[in-house]
């Protein structure tokens, strides 16, 4: 856009109106006809656009592949999607009172979230976390945290969502399994997922405690264990939107998700799994950004792009291997601090665009989080959002609705097409393991990184708040400000120090040589993890322990030594 | 006689791993004709400041969007002071609740930018108010 043709709003932020520019405001038009990915668009799409349309092979019915349409025959008539707001702040039991919260007032199931010392794999009390311990999720150091956060809640009735990400994702799960069995569930009902997808951790800021070789080492661990033991367990949500977040466009986010995916199934299969053994329990976290016809488009594209690839590549032949499940995370990026009542309506149009793509799960930013951790108000108006989709809108009624537009079948393939577009370059540079080792991955970040500030500065795509309409900022975070209270932080250093003190050191040391020598072995490590979390072994003393058999630091940020030499 | 290109440290500080911002930033900082030192992450305020004695920096550029900036910035600017870079500038980005930005430059933020700033802001200010040059 140019200077010029926004002269009659930069005459509305003066605050004087000057009537020769309203004139021109009055008749402004758009200047830019590019998708948010920057794809030129048509005036009008006509049957003409689908000239040969083979509706049966390309498109099909919602619940037949290749599922572009949906993965059920009557989607949203069948269940809801699950309205599932992610909750970590503080202590386990502070981050179980919200959870408890978000229960009483029409939430679905369960999304709780590690903060930055539990993902790295550093216990409360190691030097690096004190400082940062509850600031952005949940520490679980040991059986005893996971009690408290599980508290009350029955695991046999609720659908909960695990968000650890890296390879502690491993002590996660094992110690949800302790507390599981422990409490006299049979695991293998109950019904949840954890995030398990360390490898595009690495690009969150975790790389030391997300090795790639460890990271499909413990991230297969985790899907295999599930795959036998939990079949009602989705093992892994291959995290596509935080790889969005990191500033790529669309087609991008699924082309390198589906990659980062394949690395896990490629190693899965070397186990000796049969793809239909386990692929019916991958799961997929989504982004939806503000452009909601191209966010619709992409998943539509990814959701035939997924069947294409486990039936053509890895053979698959149950169905249920070949249906792209997803959560969705409206796009935390997409929203702006300075006039943040704005947010509600961007994080409303990308949960829209969530459910008219046929979303399972939803997750609704709460609009202060480009301020602070969600309060409890800003949690309670993300859950309204998705109530207010689901009861007053309508748009639950039918499968696909926008399924058969000229335009968006044509934007589906689009998406579908720049996508394999990037896989192909992914593949010439030696397949996703290389591109990763090569960091080829990290020079396209930040390449894109950089064009989407350009954007905004350049006035190629315009922000509400940012690059027009502006105003003073506000001084004020409209429902309050959500603090992380000291009291919390503390009592999670002490309780891992005395837990410490008071362990049988006999029968931990015997726990901990067994992971250690399990690992060595090259077998399966969850088993041995959860014994040992029965003896109160810490999500430090479980990783560090696997590390040091892979040649790496006991402690990722490599300042404590192994207790168990 | 060329004038002496503005030096700029942009650092992480602690285990907060979100640096789009910061690298964005400090790409376009030297796009603007400034020297940039991107420090990467799991800085300590200690590393921050040996880096800017180091390089002679004209600005420190912090970036925190894990609820650390009240943490962190009496631990840097104590850090500074011991170190007599009372002179250099310090700005911060990334998210936090604009009721903390009053907090955060009484303890010694010059300015902040956060989400949704144009880099244009942040180099006109950086231009403008860097120590010595500026006056």
């Amino acid at each position: 856009m140019t200077r010029k043709k926004v002269s009659a709003i930069q005459a509305q932020e003066n605050r004087e109106i000057n009537w020769d520019d309203y004139l021109q405001a009055y008749y402004e038009k758009p200047t830019s006809f590019r998708t948010w990915s920057g794809y030129e668009t048509k005036e009008l799409y006509t049957p003409e656009d689908r000239d040969g349309e083979n509706y049966r092979e390309n498109i099909g019915e919602a619940g037949q592949y290749p599922f572009t349409r949906g993965i059920h025959r009557n989607m949203f008539r069948g269940r809801y999607w699950t309205r599932r707001e992610v909750v970590g702040l503080g202590s386990p039991a502070d981050t179980h009172e919200r959870a408890a919260y978000c229960f009483k007032n029409g939430g679905t199931g369960l999304n709780t979230i590690a903060d930055v010392t539990y993902e790295m794999g550093l216990d409360p009390d190691h030097p690096w976390a004190q400082q940062e311990v509850g600031l952005t999720g949940v520490n679980i150091a040991h059986l005893q945290d996971m009690e408290t956060l599980v508290g009350d809640i029955p695991l046999d009735k609720v659908s909960w969502s695990l968000i650890t990400a890296s390879t502690a994702a491993a002590p996660t799960m094992a110690q949800y399994v302790a507390v599981a069995r422990n409490k006299g569930y049979d695991i293998s009902r109950l019904r949840g997922s954890v995030q398990n997808d360390p490898i595009h951790f690495r690009y969150c800021g975790f790389r030391p405690a997300c090795p790639l070789d460890l990271s499909i080492k413990l991230g297969s661990d985790v899907m295999e264990f599930c795959t036998r033991e939990m079949p009602k367990w989705y093992y892994t949500t291959v995290n596509m939107y935080d790889l969005r977040e990191q500033g790529l466009t669309a087609p991008q986010e699924i082309a390198y998700g589906l990659g980062i995916a394949m690395c896990y199934i490629d190693e899965l299969i070397r186990r000796g799994l049969h793809i239909d053994d386990f692929a019916p329990r991958f799961t997929f976290y989504v982004s939806c950004h503000i452009d909601i016809l191209e966010e619709i488009a992409k998943i539509r594209a990814a959701r035939r792009m997924w069947a294409k690839l486990m039936k053509d590549k890895y053979g698959a032949k149950d169905h249920r291997s070949m249906q792209f499940r997803f959560a969705v995370h409206t796009a935390g990026c997409s929203l702006i601090p300075q006039q943040p009542l704005n947010n509600l309506v961007r994080i409303a149009y990308e949960a829209l665009a969530a459910v008219l793509a046929g979303v399972q799960s939803l997750h609704c930013c709460s609009y202060d989080e480009p301020m602070c951790l969600p309060t409890e108000k800003g949690h309670l108006q993300a859950l309204r959002t998705q109530q207010i989709i689901a009861y007053e809108t309508g748009v639950t009624n039918v499968a696909d609705p926008l399924g058969g537009s000229y335009y968006i079948e044509s934007l589906t393939d689009k998406m579908e097409e720049e996508a394999l577009k990037f896989m192909k370059e992914v593949e010439d540079v030696g397949g996703m393991e290389e591109a990763i080792r090569a960091e080829w991955l990290d020079r396209r970040f930040e390449q894109e990184a950089v064009k989407r500030q350009k954007e905004l500065d350049q006035m190629e795509k315009l922000v509400v708040g940012v690059n027009i309409f502006t105003d003073e900022p506000e001084k004020t975070t409209p429902l309050g400000v959500q603090r992380i209270s000291n009291i919390s932080t503390k009592s999670q250093i002490e309780g891992v120090r005395k837990l410490k003190m008071s362990r049988d050191m006999n029968k931990l040391r015997e726990a901990i040589n067994k992971l250690r020598d399990t690992a060595a072995e090259g077998r399966n490590t969850i088993p041995a993890m959860i014994e040992a979390t029965q003896t109160l072994a810490t999500t430090s003393e479980l990783l560090g322990t696997v590390r040091e058999v892979f040649g790496y630091s006991y402690d990722p940020m490599n300042i404590i030594e192994s207790p168990f030499k | 006689m060329a004038k002496k290109k503005i030096k700029v440290i942009i650092s992480k500080v602690g285990l907060d791993g979100h640096d789009r911002g910061a690298k964005v930033v400090a790409s376009l900082l030297k796009e603007a004709g400034m020297e940039v030192v991107y420090l990467g992450m799991y800085q300590t305020p200690q590393s921050i400041v040996k880096a800017a004695l180091e390089e002679d920096a004209d600005v420190i550029g912090v970036s925190y969007l894990s609820g650390e900036h009240l943490v962190f910035t009496p631990l840097i600017v104590e850090e500074m002071k011991k170190h007599g870079l009372e002179d250099v500038l310090l700005i911060a980005g990334g998210s936090f609740p604009p009721e903390d930005i009053p907090s955060m430059k009484a303890l010694g933020i010059n300015e902040v930018f956060r989400g949704g700033s144009l880099t244009g802001e942040i180099v006109k200010y950086i231009e403008e108010n860097i120590g010595g040059q500026g006056a």
